[in-house]
């Protein structure tokens, strides 16, 4: 378990270093890097020159990369090229926002499809499963931030019952109720579309895993129906939504980008967006990175899980590589 | 000082959340230019010939008695960078500026430089009669938040600071014809010009920092200081203070209780809250959650229009579009330019149906233009410009007196060229296509064959329009300053790479106007030079100009209240705040 787990961790650390040379040098590649970006029309060529030289632009792209990537070691993401802003101080609020959303809709949905899901296994074509289907089919189909903008439609600016946008009500900041009253419309959108692809997966799994001949002895020798479900069924069916989750895992922290900016929460989905939009390189690369890392915990967190509850994988040599 | 609007990167990139919401896309999303607070002076054209009746009555709010203490909250679609008055280069940074840092002259509604209450300055800077030595007097009363008073030590050292390279300040070229700053006493400071240049004055409608504060910063570690970018580290000069910075999330003013000014601020409270963009921020506006935002996406305007409770101005910002020709042989096959003649592009102005895009394409919320001033500037002479009305026959008729004509496939031919051409602007841009779209129609009209090509807005900046490699292009200048100077980006002095004039665009006659025009400070003098100019320059027709446009300012008309003398003011840069120190809200 142990070899197994540093073999793990000494890839990862060589994938994260790949990505980070593969993000620097596309970042540095691409027209109108932050050079270009930063020198506006209104400078003569001679400030240009100083201020690409105060910001280290003029030297060799090797000295650059393991500059920024010396820093990186040091926890520091280095600052904005617009105005020397921290990069950390815009980027790690949001993971905190994120984190919240993401969260929240992640969990309802497990704790929605995935039951769901089973239940629909043991009655196939039933009235629930077809609305499971009908719900699934709607969650796949429709654009989140169109779904978004129907229910700020209806449930704000029509009914106004709930708030149209933003994490807090301006200076409520930190008030419980008021961020759950916050979350209501932009957890229903992301959760519709979780819940479309978990309560599937569940679903087929279950219905797979059913049809093994180990369900069948089980039922031959005598077990309750219940005992069957439960005890041998879920646990295996349970085995490829584990992986899904773990693959699933860097979305909690990258967030959608699309649903943070039509309900303007203030996450990292949403500054992405914001960062590209004003070719804020530095803060771009450091949230690839940090959503690399995640994708690589992820990936982690699920083989260990993979392992913990199929024990047909082993974590010594041979098995750990599955 | 004219820049390529900032916010076309916005919108080039915005693709990416074009998909999200169809309306994302619209030209609007333009107005978040970075027009800085630098005005004009004269001004003798009513600023309303520019507004129809409906924004007149529109922005007249009920004639209640102004109440103190009310809260505005405003949105925006960016976070700020900083709000030191050296590095403010963005919108959202000079929308917090403009409450918290107080200017040394302001400008009136019609581009006069003038001292308000709440200017830092006492009197008009005294011009010697040789045009080089300005002189400023402050107000002795100005204060900074920290009780010492405003001096001309502040003065000095903000544009001797914008003026050193290390200082990297995005204003540079506004105070490059600076040959010396000289402190004649407390209050008054003299600035000496290297040469006569009549746009210098509107470098002085501009805020300053304490020196007091950052005198012992090397100039190096300026923008790395946390004044400007620490509320409670920045001492500023304005009505309000800044108190608080919710990064990516929003930004606080308060009315400074002791501010220095005869006059003081009636709203208490100004919040500045980031909205991921336009739409978002108007539906905001719509529910009750904002009170004002300065730019309404043409998509939605006529819903926006129909509540009741908002009220929309609908004047043309400071900026202008155009159709550029490139005069280098290089950028065309055999090295043939095709617009070399002035009767060829004289035929293309004709052939384009600028008023149709003015009608459709900005729903009315444009104007026409002839020459590159604007309706507002006290350089413009109305009946100096030539206009060309859209005549699809008159335009024919010029090609084939000029030589051009119609080859196998209907194309005009002369001398064995095709009359083909590219005409370039940015990917994402949704009034540039539909203009590119209007442009190739009219020209295939009377022959003349058009390729619209859309590349990315960095990429297309980086190597087609600094280096001045194109056939033509599609542009908007927006005016940071109003003062009337092209030099810049007409004059031959200026070819790329070094300088703007991107279309190796040469006239004689027009380089000499401009230098005429700046060196002097008479301003009728000035002023029969641009109408010059603008008969020059519409004869000649370098560009194609197109119109004068802007995304329009809406706001809560049951919350926020003013004067008709202070309504906003959009051909002013930030002038959606205009007069907001007279503003008061209710509710």
């Amino acid at each position: 378990m142990t070899e197994y787990f540093i073999k793990r961790v000494l890839q990862s650390a060589l994938v994260l270093l790949l990505i980070a040379i593969l993000s620097f040098l596309l970042i540095h590649a691409a027209p109108g890097g932050p050079k270009t970006i930063y020198l506006s029309p209104g400078l003569s060529n001679e400030a240009a020159k100083i201020q690409a030289h105060n910001l280290g632009l003029d030297r060799p792209l090797p000295v650059q990369f393991f500059s920024w990537l010396g820093n990186l070691l040091k926890g520091d993401l280095g600052y904005t090229f617009k105005n020397h802003v921290p990069v950390g101080k815009i980027v790690w609020p949001t993971i905190g926002h994120t984190m919240i959303l993401m969260g929240t809709a992640w969990v309802l949905s497990l704790l929605i499809a995935i039951p769901w899901g089973i239940y629909n296994s043991t009655v196939e074509y039933s009235l629930s499963d077809q609305t499971a289907s009908f719900v699934a089919y709607i969650g796949f189909a429709m654009p989140t931030f169109w779904f978004g903008i129907i229910l700020q439609e209806l449930f704000s600016l029509k009914w106004d019952l709930l708030p149209l946008s933003d994490m807090y009500t301006m200076g409520k900041e930190g008030n419980l109720p008021n961020l759950l009253l916050h979350l209501v419309l932009p957890v229903s959108v992301l959760t519709l579309g979780f819940l479309a692809g978990y309560s599937k997966y569940a679903r087929s799994s279950m219905i797979e895993v059913m049809d093994r001949d180990y369900i069948r002895t089980a039922r031959a020798k005598g077990l309750p129906e219940r005992r069957v479900i439960f005890r041998h069924g879920l646990r295996n069916a349970l085995i490829p939504i584990v992986t899904l989750l773990g693959l699933d895992l860097p979305i909690l922290v990258a967030g959608a980008a699309l649903t943070e900016s039509v309900f303007n929460w203030p996450g990292m989905g949403r500054l992405f967006v914001q960062m590209a939009i004003s070719r804020e390189y530095s803060v771009l690369m450091a949230i690839t990175l940090i959503v690399a890392v995640f994708v690589i915990i992820g990936n982690l967190f699920a083989d260990i899980l993979y392992a913990l509850v199929d024990p047909r994988v082993r974590l010594d040599r041979k098995g750990g590589s599955a | 000082m004219r820049k390529i609007k900032k916010a076309t990167v916005l919108l080039s990139t915005l693709t990416l959340t074009a998909s999200l919401l169809a309306a994302c896309n619209d030209s609007n999303t333009e107005s978040n230019n970075q027009a800085a607070a630098n005005n004009t002076t004269k001004n003798e054209t009513p600023a309303a010939t520019n507004e129809t009746p409906a924004a007149n009555e529109s922005t007249t709010p009920a004639p209640d008695a102004p109440v103190d203490g009310g809260s505005l909250v405003v949105g925006t679609f960016s976070d700020i960078n900083t709000v030191n008055p050296i590095y403010i280069g963005d919108t959202s940074s000079g929308d917090l500026g403009t409450f918290v840092n107080a200017n040394v002259y302001d400008i009136d509604r019609s581009n006069n430089l003038v001292v308000e209450p709440w200017s830092l300055a006492s009197e008009l800077p005294v011009i010697s009669a040789d045009g080089l030595t300005y002189t400023i007097k402050l107000k002795p009363e100005a204060k900074w938040s920290d009780g010492q008073p405003v001096t001309a030590d502040d003065v000095k050292y903000t544009y001797d600071t914008i003026r050193n390279p290390d200082a990297g300040a995005p204003g540079i070229s506004t105070v490059d014809k600076i040959d010396k700053i000289t402190k004649i006493d407390e209050h008054t400071v003299e600035i000496k010009l290297k040469q006569i240049y009549a746009p210098f004055l509107y470098t002085l409608a501009s805020s300053i920092v304490p020196y007091h504060i950052l005198k012992d910063v090397p100039v190096k570690e300026l923008e790395k200081n946390p004044y400007g970018k620490d509320p409670a580290k920045t001492i500023t000069n304005g009505p309000w203070k800044w108190t608080k910075w919710e990064a990516g999330q929003y930004n606080t003013v308060e009315a400074d209780p002791n501010y220095w000014g005869s006059v003081k601020p009636h709203i208490k409270t100004v919040t500045i809250k980031i909205y991921a963009d336009q739409n978002t921020q108007t539906q905001a506006l719509i529910k009750g959650d904002i009170d004002l935002v300065s730019s309404v996406p043409l998509t939605i305007l006529d819903t926006v229009k129909a509540k009741d409770n908002i009220n929309v101005v609908s004047q043309p910002g400071p900026q202008y579009e155009f159709i550029q020709f490139n005069f280098k042989g290089d950028n065309f096959p055999d090295k043939y330019v095709l617009f070399q003649s002035q009767k060829t592009r004289q035929a293309i102005a004709t052939a384009v149906n600028r008023q149709g895009m003015v009608d459709n394409i900005l729903k009315g919320t444009g104007t026409l233009l002839n020459a590159p001033f604007l309706s507002t500037s006290w350089a413009y002479d109305a009946s100096a410009a030539t206009n060309y009305a859209y005549d699809t026959e008159q335009a024919k008729k010029l090609l084939a007196d000029d030589g051009w004509k119609p080859g196998k496939d209907g194309i005009l031919e002369k001398d064995g060229h095709r009359f083909s051409f590219e005409l370039q602007y940015n990917a994402g841009n949704a009034r540039r296509e539909q203009v590119a779209a209007v442009v190739q129609q009219n020209l295939k009209d009377v022959g003349i064959e058009v390729v619209p090509k859309a590349i990315e807005f960095s990429a297309w900046i980086d190597q087609n329009v600094t280096p001045g490699k194109f056939e033509a292009l599609l542009l908007a200048w927006s005016l940071s300053n109003p003062d009337p100077d092209g030099e810049s980006i007409f004059s031959s002095k200026y070819f790329p790479p070094a300088g703007q004039n991107s279309g190796w665009y040469k006239n004689t006659k027009l380089d000499e106007l401009w230098v005429k025009g700046y060196s002097t400070v008479d301003q009728n003098a000035r002023k029969a030079a641009y109408a010059e100019a603008a008969k020059e320059i519409s004869t000649d027709l370098p560009y194609v100009f197109l119109y004068q446009y802007g995304a329009p300012e809406a706001f809560d008309k049951n919350k926020v209240k003013f004067d008709e003398a202070d309504k906003p003011e959009a051909t002013l840069g930030y002038g959606y705040f205009y007069h907001a120190i007279k503003w008061w809200t209710v509710k």
